[in-house]
């Protein structure tokens, strides 16, 4: 079976005019290759500046890219008319980070909720209640809540709220941006495994966005490590997180504060900022933080390539090695 | 809503008796009788004849009509047209943003008398060119309102979420976009009506605007104008109406501005004169005790709300020792903010400290004077906070604002200030700091920002620093570099550290003892290998297990965090634990265990189930 989403070369540059003045062009996102198979779910993982956020509006269409192809389902993005593109919406829906800003603060819930059923007219007016009700049973608040208002919920509700609103219409791929950095410890860890049990019951393929990577560890099979717009590493979550093999990669995962401090490698700590993206480094972009830069890192853009069961953009990859896998966790 | 009724029941009257004008048993207000004209008040004529015989009362109510006629209309098409415009300009940006937004500048351009005497020589003066004008006038001002309402509501991610569902432009703008900028049009609209009714009377009173014999109040003016000196009341009938309906109006603006804001207006507390005047009538103090260097004792928070007297932090005791880091961790809701802003002295106006102390140094914190605490804030107590770019002033060099904090404690010159604040900013870890000092905050990353309010944090050699969030907005790599910073400084100076956070981990890295705060009282406090190695309450156990690290997946905790308003009367963490007996219903006492602090009243059961010894 082909897969779900496949995109190939994709760039985004934010143009010098609007938001940024006169500045040089922000490129957001660069070169980047991404498949999704079908019910799989991929991590994207970066710091800020990363473009993490902008591939996943890239994915669904929300921004239009600079340069790449998307093909989903085997449409390709680019030929597609606007009615394709109303029939495409319904099986491509996204969820955000703030629980705040992502539900119209004047519009009871379950209206909300009915909205994608509304436009896609997936059923008739007088069975939208019960598949608003049945929507807010599948992600755990009381049908009742239908006729509230989302400040009445607290951030965790709401968050369930906006998973409710992206599976009215039954999608088939998901972008979740951050859903849950904005939310408590407890909360967070309720929201996670909510999505698994949807994951697992919908068959749906997801992208997950994070700047962190345990927290997509045990819900995606597959991770994207992204810098400064472009693809540090990417392949099997559990082969990223125990044997990361680009520099990048492991300074984030040495960077994260652990609770049991012990058991964690010697920390590496970066030096400086990132550097802006209007102006990032030649050749490879980390070369500026990276403790093993070496004159030839200069040379070009590292391309991204198979290196021990994933794929690596450095150049000096084999030299650094592969470090032995961390013991496994008490 | 009940604040809007005085207002919509005023400006409802005016309407009301504008429009009943033919029904009224009133004369007709254009028949003259020249023979009885500036006739005082008399049966049948209350308020008198005017210069032409004519009923003033019927005139005034008559002529409200075609001045609110004017107004309303005008108000109305004005609000339409420039909604529609706005929503165009806001939401398509590019050539309709061109067409919409700057056509309108031009028009503003134009003197409004001006363009009025334009039009009625243009197509004779009357009511129709009357409205023209005027909304031709007011079409700019919602024009702007409403693109500018559009441009912060697209950026909304609930108007993106509708996008992502494939609804259609019109129903975006519709149903999602307009709701939500309705509020500022409305506004708009009632203060382009009052404005529109004072700018009919000024036009007509030139001239401009009805025509007589038709009444209007700015015809009544003109005309009480010329005979001012015989019949001086003639001219004030028609100034109190157009008075009474302004401030009808502007009433009906404030009420629906207030009505259309979900925020509400703030609750302020009322600051009882006992607690002004007599501020030790708070519990007796008792005597510093132990080597801390800062000992919190039972600290209480009160803040009194609509719904009553909540206090979100509750008999709260933590202690640090000189050298060492302590760090209160906590969902949000659990009060560890508030904590710190006590200490800090720094409360906000609706929050009061009901009982406790503070003790550093030998003196109580809570009870000091604005005076002393002022010259202990930022000398030798000292706080940095989350968001370090709301924290530093945008219109000052940072170097600046570093021989500021210098300067407010230190007896030294301002070449001496700025040099020392160079070394600071070097000793903080900032790349070339003599440049950077010339730096704007806006000018330097986050991590760069925070380590400025470190720089201005250590400036006058602080014996404790309380941090609270210090990393939540930094990036992990960031995050780190701050931490390896702050412990650095800990181990160079032997200052006490306090260390506010929701992070597990951030706490396991960092700090000496930990203190797990939940719904305002503090649950579980130790050092911190030993309540990370063998948590004993259930509250810190199941926030632990939710933390995504190890190979479990992490597990949530059900539930949310209590309101303040309604907290359990028991065990406050009850209602989520799913070790909860009936015994927990009694609230639970903080007991001292050893070096461990724990408020669960089945500790010793859970504990023996578990394997720990009690």
């Amino acid at each position: 079976m082909s897969a779900l989403l496949e995109a190939e070369g994709l760039s985004k540059i934010f143009g010098a005019r609007g938001l940024f003045g006169r500045g040089r062009p922000v490129q957001a996102v660069r070169d980047v290759s991404i498949t999704i198979g079908r019910a799989e779910a991929v991590g994207v993982v970066g710091e800020s500046g990363s473009g993490k956020s902008t591939l996943g509006r890239l994915l669904l269409g929300l921004t239009p890219a600079s340069a790449g192809a998307i093909r989903f389902d085997g449409q390709s993005f680019a030929t597609m008319r606007r009615a394709e593109w109303r029939r495409l919406r319904r099986r491509m829906q996204i969820v955000f980070q703030d629980p705040f800003g992502s539900l119209d603060p004047r519009r009871r819930v379950g209206s909300q909720i009915a909205d994608g059923i509304a436009i896609h007219r997936l059923s008739p007016p007088s069975e939208r209640t019960q598949r608003v009700a049945a929507l807010l049973r599948q992600v755990g608040l009381d049908p009742a809540h239908a006729e509230r208002f989302p400040h009445e919920f607290s951030g965790g509700q709401r968050q369930r709220i906006g998973i409710a609103r992206a599976l009215a219409t039954g999608p088939d791929f998901l972008v979740a941006d951050e859903p849950v950095s904005a939310l408590d410890v407890s909360i967070q860890a309720q929201v996670l495994t909510l999505l698994a049990e949807l994951r697992a019951s919908l068959g749906l393929a997801m992208v997950f966005i994070s700047h962190d990577l345990p927290v997509v560890r045990h819900l995606c099979d597959r991770v994207v490590v992204m810098y400064l717009g472009r693809v540090m590493e990417e392949g099997a979550a559990e082969a990223v997180f125990r044997r990361a093999a680009h520099p990048y990669t492991r300074a984030l995962l040495s960077a994260t504060p652990r609770l049991d401090g012990a058991r964690r490698t010697r920390r590496i700590l970066l030096p400086g900022d990132p550097p802006s993206p209007a102006d990032p480094p030649s050749g490879c972009v980390f070369r500026t933080r990276c403790a093993h830069a070496a004159p030839r890192c200069a040379e070009g853009v590292p391309a991204l390539r198979e290196f021990d069961g994933r794929r690596v953009a450095c150049v000096r990859a084999e030299e650094i090695g592969v470090p032995a896998p961390a013991p496994p966790d008490a | 809503m009940r604040r809007l009724a005085l207002p919509v029941a005023l400006v409802g009257g005016i309407v009301l008796l504008a429009l009943a004008a033919p029904l009224l048993p009133l004369a007709d207000p254009v028949t003259q009788d020249v023979a009885r004209r500036l006739a005082g008040p008399m049966p049948g004529n209350p308020l008198g004849r005017d210069e032409f015989g004519r009923d003033v009362l019927s005139r005034l109510v008559w002529g409200a009509r075609s001045s609110l006629a004017v107004a309303f209309a005008s108000g109305a098409i004005a609000c339409a047209c420039g909604t529609i415009l706005g929503l165009l300009g806001g939401w398509f940006r590019g050539l309709g943003e061109l067409l919409a937004v700057r056509s309108m500048d031009v028009v503003l351009c134009f003197p409004p008398v001006l363009l009025a005497l334009l039009a009625v020589t243009l197509l004779g003066p009357g009511a129709a060119t009357l409205i023209l004008v005027l909304s031709v006038l007011y079409l700019p001002g919602f024009v702007r309102v409403t693109y500018a309402e559009v441009l912060s509501a697209r950026n909304h991610d609930y108007v993106e979420a509708v996008r992502a569902l494939g609804a259609s432009t019109p129903r975006i703008l519709g149903r999602t976009v307009l709701p939500n900028i309705a509020g500022p049009v409305l506004v708009q609209l009632s203060l382009a009506v009052a404005s529109a009714v004072v700018l009919e009377s000024g036009l007509s009173f030139l001239g401009l605007g009805v025509v007589p014999p038709a009444p209007s109040w700015g015809l009544m003016i003109r005309g009480a104008r010329a005979t001012m000196a015989q019949a001086p009341l003639m001219l004030l009938w028609p100034c109190i109406a157009l008075t009474f309906t302004i401030l009808a109006m502007n009433l009906l603006c404030d009420r629906l501005r207030d009505a259309v804001d979900p925020r509400g207006a703030p609750a302020r507390r009322r600051l009882r004169l006992v607690d002004r005047v007599l501020p030790g009538l708070l519990p007796a103090p008792s005597p510093p005790h132990g080597e801390a260097l800062l000992a919190l004792h039972d600290l209480t928070i009160e803040i009194a709300t609509p719904r009553g007297a909540i206090r979100p932090v509750e008999e709260v005791s933590l202690s640090v020792p000189p050298g060492e880091t302590l760090a209160i961790v906590g969902e949000s809701g659990s009060g560890k903010s508030l904590t710190a802003t006590a200490i800090m002295g720094l409360l906000p106006d609706a929050a009061r400290v009901v009982a406790g102390a503070a003790w550093f140094e030998g003196r109580d914190l809570l009870r000091l004077d604005e005076k002393a605490r002022r010259s202990l804030r930022g000398g030798a107590i000292a706080m940095i906070f989350q968001d370090p770019m709301s924290s530093l002033n945008p219109v000052h060099r940072v170097g600046d604002q570093v021989a500021e904090a210098i300067r407010a404690h230190q007896r030294v010159s301002p070449r001496e200030a700025a040099a020392r604040a160079v070394a600071l900013l070097r000793r903080v870890g900032i790349a070339d700091p003599a440049r950077r000092a010339r730096s704007y905050p806006h000018q330097l990353s986050g991590g760069m920002r925070q380590r400025v309010m470190i720089a201005m944090a250590i400036a006058n050699r602080p014996r404790l620093l309380i941090a609270d969030e210090p990393t939540t907005a930094l990036d992990v790599t960031v995050q780190a570099q701050i931490l390896e910073l702050l412990a650095d400084l800990r181990r160079e100076t032997g200052m006490g550290l306090v260390f506010i956070t929701h992070n597990l981990g951030v706490v396991a890295e960092i700090a000496d003892s930990v203190a797990v705060m939940y719904a305002g009282q503090v649950v579980e406090q130790g050092r911190v290998a030993e309540v990370f190695g063998t948590p004993r309450h259930p509250y810190t156990r199941a926030l632990l297990a939710a933390v995504p690290e190890g190979e479990a997946p992490p597990s949530g905790i059900p539930g949310v965090v209590p309101q303040p308003h309604a907290y359990p009367r028991g065990c406050r963490f009850a209602p989520r634990c799913p070790h909860a007996a009936a015994v927990c219903e009694t609230p639970p006492p903080l007991e001292q265990l050893g070096d461990r602090q724990l408020r669960c009243l089945r500790h010793a059961e859970l504990g023996a189930a578990a394997g720990i010894a009690a």
